[in-house]
């Protein structure tokens, strides 16, 4: 029997690239620099600290960068053409597609690399491991955080934040009662990137899970599942309506600014949002947005989710003679430069990033920059109990596309919360099976 | 055999760069793309693209998910033709008459269909906001309104609203082709029907309906065709919620090409698209051009 033909669509690309590329070949190998890219974000602290790096080391370094809407699909196409890319960021949620493709190699062989690990966040690491390799070094990483206005509390006269997902629905009763806001509770529920943290998190502060160890859905399991968060949202706005119904067209920046314009008692924000919250040229809230441990429900605990992003290395990037200058420069922005960690430090005071080393929440200067919005103690604190996302894998934008619209479907009512999780469990099961 | 003479050579020699220029960046992608919706491409996978043949139109024909978008682009289709040329026709009307500042009027009317689409979305997404949108705050100032009201969060109302925000970009160009239209209508059959004693209503049924005919033509056929393949405020303002409210054909493309990054599947419902385009395009020509 006749094989059917398989589309040679890479080498073609490959083949293509190659052909326009032959003028600049002699130019490029006479540098040849690390090629570095990055999504369009610190452009200015990453060419700072590149130019640091070419001076100590004198390693020339091809530093571009692209927006984040189309970086997935830009890099994608970039491996696929043969691009010669050494170290790149990856977000936790590509890890698996770009590991399983083999446009990440595993950075496990370079000690000083992975002696991070040690002093860093325990969900970080976990984030850059697939299939028991370890792909990068933390980039910058936030947690989802719960944020409450304190000024709100206290005209309805609530003298604590809660400490419990019940504990939120009496005190936004009471808000409510009091005619302060209609809706005290601004969660963003819309179909973007941030509903699976928003939600994640507080699947994990129930103390249920989307998939158990051996990477079977168990979000349907009344018990250990996600039944109990997706119940008390649905609850929130059809029961108790402290939650509007519109936060199925919310997003996470509508979120931020109406909790800026103090329209919003209770928010779930990524933490880095409290710096925006609490300042007064951005915020009328400002200096009234608290910061408390993710509230429990009855099973639960005080978790949340964390994310992170990270520099991956290419095979490219660790093969043969590259691999000296490609750790080095992995190590001069995942770890420390100079004896410091200086990128990690200038994305914090510059932009409000997080970062996964622990060890930076003792700092002076971080604490002195943290403190000025927040409470530096209860920021490290929550970023110890967050969690990976345990549903990043190969099919993971497949199965979050259905289980966002079943999810959106149970909190207005369409459907039943059960149905809801049947589906979101179907799907992931359905995509597992099919690889 | 006539020969082919030197300046027709010239010409063609001239014109081969140009020809050469638009097969790559036409022709090319497009034949490439159909010839991918036959493989099993996904991007995730990128050693493993087998030949499907027509299992990915099959796949998508025969799924419930995609039908359902098929009914959502057909009914904010229609909703937004039909709005598109009663508002249009009524703007054109008024433009066709002389009165002071008329012409300050027709420059304003522009302003829409020159605004960029994204700014056009994310105005609409602040117009549209449940929590601090200008909408809710406008009906309830009027006190039309208790208290907020949730727009594209409601399901029910979320196509409406999109297709409102389509419409209120659309307008200006369909109301320009009809001005263009009833400027082409001789003034002498007013003159002949004001002569018989026709009253104004009747004249616009017996003469400017009628004469508008091609112009209606025009402006159906290209708004629906605008309608069928929209996309930027699908992704602007709901990203295809709540709950799936606003999943039409052009979104459902968008995600299962990059974000799901299945190329051939993608590629497939695109041709599904497009043919469904021409037919549609070829029955509206063939039926109104038999009223002409």
């Amino acid at each position: 029997m006749r094989s059917r033909p398989t589309l040679c669509r890479r080498a073609a690309l490959s083949a293509g690239a190659a052909a326009l590329s032959l003028p600049f070949v002699r130019g490029a190998r006479a540098a040849d620099p690390i090629g570095y890219a990055t999504w369009s974000a610190a452009v200015a602290q990453v060419k700072a600290h590149v130019a640091g790096f070419e001076k100590q080391t004198g390693l020339p370094v091809a530093y571009s960068n692209s927006p984040f809407a189309q970086y997935r699909e830009t890099m994608i196409a970039k491996f696929t053409g043969g691009a010669p890319l050494d170290m790149l960021w990856v977000s936790d949620a590509w890890l698996p597609e770009f590991a399983m493709a083999g446009w990440l190699a595993p950075i496990d062989a370079y000690k000083q690399l992975t002696a991070y690990d040690a002093v860093t966040s325990d969900f970080c690491v976990q984030s850059t491991v697939f299939e028991g390799k370890q792909y990068g070094l933390t980039y910058y990483t936030d947690y989802m955080s719960f944020l409450y206005n304190a000024d709100i509390l206290a005209k309805a006269g609530i003298p604590a934040p809660p400490a419990t997902w019940d504990e939120v629905v009496s005190q936004a009763l009471t808000i409510k009662s009091k005619g302060l806001l209609d809706y005290p509770v601004v969660f963003g529920m819309t179909q973007e990137s941030w509903m699976i943290e928003f939600i994640s998190a507080m699947v994990y502060s129930t103390g249920g899970r989307f998939i158990d160890d051996a990477g079977n859905a168990t979000m349907q399991d009344p018990k250990t599942g996600a039944v109990a968060a997706l119940t008390w949202l649905a609850d929130a706005v059809q029961t108790h309506k402290v939650l509007s119904p519109g936060c199925v067209a919310t997003g996470e920046l509508e979120v931020l600014k109406t909790a800026s314009a103090g329209r919003a008692a209770f928010v779930l924000l990524p933490k880095y949002r409290l710096k925006v919250l609490n300042d007064p040229a951005q915020s009328q809230a400002a200096g009234h947005f608290k910061q408390s441990l993710m509230p429990a429900g009855n099973r639960g605990s005080h978790s949340t989710v964390g994310w992170m992003r990270f520099f991956g290395a290419t095979p490219r990037g660790l093969s043969g003679g590259r691999a000296e200058g490609l750790v080095m420069l992995m190590e001069w922005f995942g770890g420390k430069a100079d004896g410091e960690y200086v990128f990690q430090k200038t994305i914090l005071k510059d932009l409000g990033l997080g970062f996964g080393i622990t060890e930076l929440y003792k700092d002076p200067e971080v604490r002195a920059d943290l403190g000025a919005y927040g409470d530096v103690d209860l920021m490290a604190r929550q970023q110890a109990l967050a969690r990976k996302k345990d549903t990043i894998s190969p099919w993971f934008g497949e199965w979050n596309d259905a289980h966002g619209t079943a999810w959106q479907q149970a909190i207005v009512g369409k459907i039943s919360v059960e149905a809801a999780l049947r589906t979101s469990a179907e799907t992931w099961t359905a995509l597992k099976k099919a690889g | 055999m006539r020969a082919v003479t030197h300046d027709e050579r010239a010409a063609a020699g001239l014109l081969a760069g140009l020809v050469a220029v638009l097969m790559a960046v036409t022709a090319f992608p497009i034949l490439y793309s159909l010839w991918i919706s036959l493989f099993a491409v996904n991007l995730r996978r990128p050693n493993r693209m087998p030949f499907v043949g027509l299992d990915n139109y099959i796949a998508v024909l025969s799924s419930p998910a995609f039908w359902g978008s098929v009914g959502r682009t057909a009914l904010f289709s229609a909703l937004a033709v039909a709005a598109i040329l009663v508002i249009a026709t009524l703007v054109a009307l008024l433009l066709d008459q002389e009165f002071p500042g008329r012409r300050i009027l027709s420059a304003c009317l522009l302003i829409p269909w020159a605004i960029p689409s994204v700014v056009n979305g994310l105005m609409w997404k602040w117009i549209y906001d449940s929590n601090y949108g200008a909408l809710n705050g406008l009906l309830l100032q009027l006190g039309f309104i208790g208290s907020a009201t949730i727009w594209l969060g409601d399901s029910n109302r979320t196509l409406p609203l999109i297709a409102n925000a389509f419409i209120w970009k659309e307008v200006p160009l369909a109301a320009i082709l009809l001005l263009v239209t009833l400027k082409s209508i001789p003034a002498d059959l007013y003159g002949a029907a004001a002569v018989d004693g026709a009253p104004a209503w009747r004249r616009f049924f017996a003469i400017t309906l009628p004469a508008l005919r091609p112009g209606f033509l025009l402006v159906t056929l290209y708004e629906a065709m605008m309608a069928v393949r929209h996309f930027d405020l699908f992704f602007l303002l709901t990203e295809g919620g709540p709950g799936g409210a606003s999943d039409v054909v052009a979104w459902r493309i968008y995600v299962e090409t990059f974000r799901n990054l299945s190329f051939g599947t993608g590629a497939a419902m695109s041709y599904i698209l497009a043919i469904a385009t021409l037919l549609m395009s070829y029955a509206l020509i063939r039926g109104m051009a038999r009223t002409l």
